[in-house]
């Protein structure tokens, strides 16, 4: 019984969040997949949710991206890529042949137009302009030709994420602010091409039959909008869309078993962790914020760091999908990830210890106070924050937890008003992003503005390895390098990395037979450095969807079911209450 | 005095007999009383690992069977202590959110009813202002400014909920007023004070007292929607939080109705309790409402 009414819910909330039917088998062979992030903004230059981005590169290629198995820098729009020896011009080579989808030749005009758009333009720079910070000048002396000079060597040259656009279509873009790149069909060199969006409720991709790659294996890509991921997870379950990813792992767990569906647990790119205020500073070396004082001693740190059970909060608040938390890049990027020859163990006795040798006693039972930010809505803080109360209370520290808004959260970390704090970052391929958030420079000025720091870290030795490893041509040298920017972190714990998230996904498994994932190894379908996922997805040989149709019925039959119910009951109660008016 | 001592205790105890001659009021009593048991004594009863996420050793999400009566929540936690622990913040909030409102709202309505011209009007005014402002929304905007807590759930429940106690008070407030008695303590020199202290509070505190125990009621489940959106204070039990982590956590997919149940079944009885309770003092102090 509770099983039907709490599916009678869902069908009702599949219905009226969706109000769509799943398509006749006949039709274009279709992959339907849930989104609940919206969209900023169609337009490259302007996109920054990670939800236009990947929709951005369907569209159009960038010019190097990410093989799908390991990762390495493959061709896009440029096939060839050489520095010179001083590192400070590169040479890529547009091959002829690769087409736009209406038919124009995509040559290296295109591409110097897009990043002289960038290097001239400011509002061209909203979405990507810290890839061309450093660039001093983008020329295409012919047409397969591409010269870019930087300022400086740059290791990332062959990791630029920006979408190439059309010089035909874009030159005549006067207000590029307002143009919201919707002129559908959108001309685009990717393999997918936009050809309608209404916001909040889908977006639709048709595929390029004509992309250099080859085509894809299926007609068109539905992004069909949900209001919460638990309708999303639900109509998955009844055959209503193909895709869904960023399970909660209750979830996941429920997708188990389910017929016709297919789970993908992967290593994601996302890490948690536990901003630990080391005596925030801006960039003229003055404190700034609140932050306990105590925590500027990095005894202290190493000993919270030490009392946290890693262990038990991967194993009950991620229910084990999750890894235990190290260095700051992930473990998916296997090369530069670092592990400690021996990690911090938890260890409450001796953090006790090391607090009490530190000068700060027990005094009717704790110590000091701190306190704890999170954000409020977020699962994960609010279950781990429960987990580092009781494990700080347990060596003598007294935790505070506040869970607040995002906004509050946010000006808490920019502000240094805080002590301990929930935090996360996604990385990419290259570490070069995420290892930069911790140096001096990244702290704001005095005027408070300026700067993306995420711990306050201010460190002589971590930034003289990070100036080094960024003109570091040689990958061994370099990864050797970032590992002992890890190291050298992992021992001042600005913060403590809780744990890596695994990427949670789920599949129709009786409409699409395979999704390439990225890395080949436990890697993910969607949200990848690429598109490979929805490319090379191959839909099964007999689709036949069912099971829905059915489900909108009862949903129907219920909802008027309830509304006669209320209606006599509301009748007979106006009534009684008749009676009773004076 | 003691005439009027005398004079109160036999019209408190005909008060009383109405009441009890009102099964529903009855009914509603004897669920507070249990609710009010339940929420001093729950957290005495319960040990103090027992809802501590670190130390549980039950499976998460295991259905109601023996050992857990009602079930156990996403990290392994009785459901069914959770809901006794969540009883007292849930009824604290709702009496004092109620308080304050009825407080606030008494206040304007005596004021703009005794004092007539421009204060009355800018009173009314504002009064008219929280009115038609859309309480949730508002209350959401407070509760998302200020600093997560149940102090600040019980202000932005008690800010937004007045309008309607002032409305009323202040009629009563004018009915009152137009007495031939008041008019008399006017002309033997009677100052506002006195009439306010003396004739006004006296005739409006009945109706104070039944609304202030509807108001309890809405004022519960004010609480509960504002913690079920997340803006109430996480690190506080009550039903609404409740509701709010199973909900987070994946309740519905995973079909722990015995995660989702009991909270607001508790909700649901609570405030029919504050109802019918009100309801039945209603008729005691409103002759006319009896059949």
């Amino acid at each position: 019984m509770r099983a039907i009414a709490l599916r009678f819910t869902a069908a009702v909330m599949a219905f009226t969040f969706t109000g769509s039917v799943p398509a006749v088998a006949d039709g274009p062979v279709t992959l339907k997949v849930a989104i609940v992030q919206q969209i900023d903004s169609m337009n490259p230059f302007l996109a920054v949710f990670q939800s236009s981005t990947e929709i951005g590169r369907l569209m159009y290629d960038p010019l190097t991206t990410y093989a799908q198995d390991d990762q390495r820098v493959v061709e896009a729009v440029a096939a060839k890529w050489e520095p010179s020896p001083d590192k400070l011009t590169w040479t890529f080579t547009v091959p002829g042949g690769k087409k736009w989808s209406d038919g124009q030749p995509i040559t290296s005009r295109d591409v110097a137009f897009t990043y002289n758009l960038m290097l001239t333009n400011e509002t061209a720079r909203t979405a990507n302009g810290s890839y061309v910070a450093n660039f001093e000048s983008v020329t295409a002396p012919d047409e397969q030709t591409v010269v870019i000079k930087t300022k400086a060597p740059q290791v990332t040259m062959t990791a630029l994420d920006v979408p190439i656009v059309p010089e035909h279509k874009w030159s005549s873009v006067s207000d590029l602010k307002n143009y919201r790149n919707e002129d559908f069909p959108v001309v685009g060199s990717g393999p997918f091409i936009l050809t309608d969006h209404k916001p909040g409720e889908f977006i639709k991709l048709k595929a390029n039959k004509d992309y250099w790659r080859g085509a894809p294996k299926y007609d068109e890509l539905h992004f069909v909008y949900f209001k919460n991921s638990d309708a999303a997870v639900q109509a998955l379950a009844k055959g209503e869309i193909d895709l869904v990813n960023r399970m909660a792992p209750a979830q996941f767990d429920s997708l188990q078993g389910k017929e016709g569906v297919e789970r993908n647990k992967a290593r994601g790119r996302r890490f948690n962790e536990l901003l630990v205020n080391p005596g925030a500073q801006n960039k003229s070396g003055q404190f700034i914020g609140d932050g306990n004082p105590v925590l500027r001693d990095v005894r202290v740190r190493r000993a919270i760091a030490q009392s946290i059970d890693l262990e038990s909060l991967v194993k009950r608040v991620s229910l084990g999908y999750a890894e235990i938390g190290t260095g700051i890049v992930p473990p998916v990027f296997e090369k530069y990830h670092w592990e400690p020859a021996r990690r911090r163990a938890f260890d409450p006795a001796a953090a006790r210890a090391a607090l009490d040798a530190a000068g700060y006693p027990l005094r009717d039972g704790t110590r000091f106070s701190l306190r704890l930010m999170g954000r409020s809505g977020r699962a994960y803080d609010e279950q781990a924050s429960e987990y580092i109360k009781t494990s700080l209370a347990d060596v003598g520290i007294r935790a505070e937890v506040q869970l607040v808004s995002d906004d509050q959260l946010n000006q808490a970390t920019t502000a240094a008003t805080y002590d301990l704090a929930f935090s996360g970052w996604g990385a990419n391929v290259d570490p070069d992003f995420i290892l930069g958030l911790h140096t001096c420079a990244q702290r704001p000025g005095p005027d408070g503005t300026g700067g993306t720091t995420d711990s306050y870290f201010c460190d002589a030795e971590y930034d003289a390895l990070y100036a080094q490893q960024l003109s570091e041509f040689d990958e061994a040298r370099r990864i050797d390098l970032v590992k002992r920017m890890q190291e050298r972190f992992y021992d001042q714990v600005p913060s403590v990395v809780l744990s890596y998230e695994n990427a949670l996904e789920a599949y129709r498994g009786d409409r699409f037979s395979r999704f390439p994932v990225q890395p080949a190894n436990g890697g993910v379908i969607m949200a990848q450095n690429g598109v490979w996922g929805y490319y090379g997805a191959v839909p099964a040989l007999a689709a036949s969807s069912s099971g829905g149709v059915s489900g909108v019925v009862i949903g129907i039959a219920v909802v008027a079911v309830l509304v006669l119910v209320s209606g006599v009951l509301v009748a007979r109660r106006r009534r009684v209450t008749a009676e009773e008016r004076e | 005095m003691s005439v009027v001592w005398e004079r109160r205790r036999t019209a408190l105890r005909s008060g009383w007999r109405e009441f009890t001659a009102q099964r529903s009021g009855v009914a509603g009593l004897v669920v507070l009383g249990v609710a009010v048991a339940v929420a001093v004594l729950g957290p005495l009863l319960t040990g103090a690992s027992a809802l501590d996420v670190t130390r549980v050793e039950a499976a998460a999400w295991e259905p109601p069977g023996p050992g857990h009566w009602l079930g156990t929540d996403h990290t392994g936690r009785s459901v069914a202590l959770l809901v006794l622990n969540g009883t007292g913040a849930s009824m604290l909030v709702g009496l004092t959110a109620a308080a304050l409102s009825v407080a606030i709202g008494t206040l304007v309505g005596i004021a703009s009813g005794h004092f007539r011209g421009w204060p009355a009007s800018a009173l009314m005014r504002v009064t008219d202002f929280f009115l038609v402002v859309p309480q949730l929304v508002l209350a959401i905007a407070l509760s998302a400014v200020l600093p997560r807590g149940l102090g600040t759930i019980v202000l932005a429940i008690g800010l937004t909920s007045w309008p309607a106690t002032a409305r009323v008070v202040r009629a009563q407030t004018l009915a009152v007023e137009a007495r031939p008695y008041v008019e008399r303590a006017h002309a033997l020199g009677g100052g506002h004070l006195h009439v306010i202290a003396h004739h006004v509070v006296p005739a409006v505190l009945p109706l104070v007292l039944v609304n202030t125990t509807l108001a309890v009621a809405s004022s519960i489940v004010s609480e509960s929607t504002l913690a079920f959106l997340g803006l109430g204070d996480p690190t506080h039990l009550s039903w609404g939080t409740l509701l709010h982590q199973a909900q987070l956590f994946g309740a519905v997919s995973k079909e722990a109705w015995w995660f989702l149940l009991p909270p607001g079944l508790g909700i649901m009885g609570l405030v029919l309790a504050f109802t019918l309770v009100g309801r039945a003092l209603e008729t005691v102090i409103n002759p006319r409402l009896r059949s």
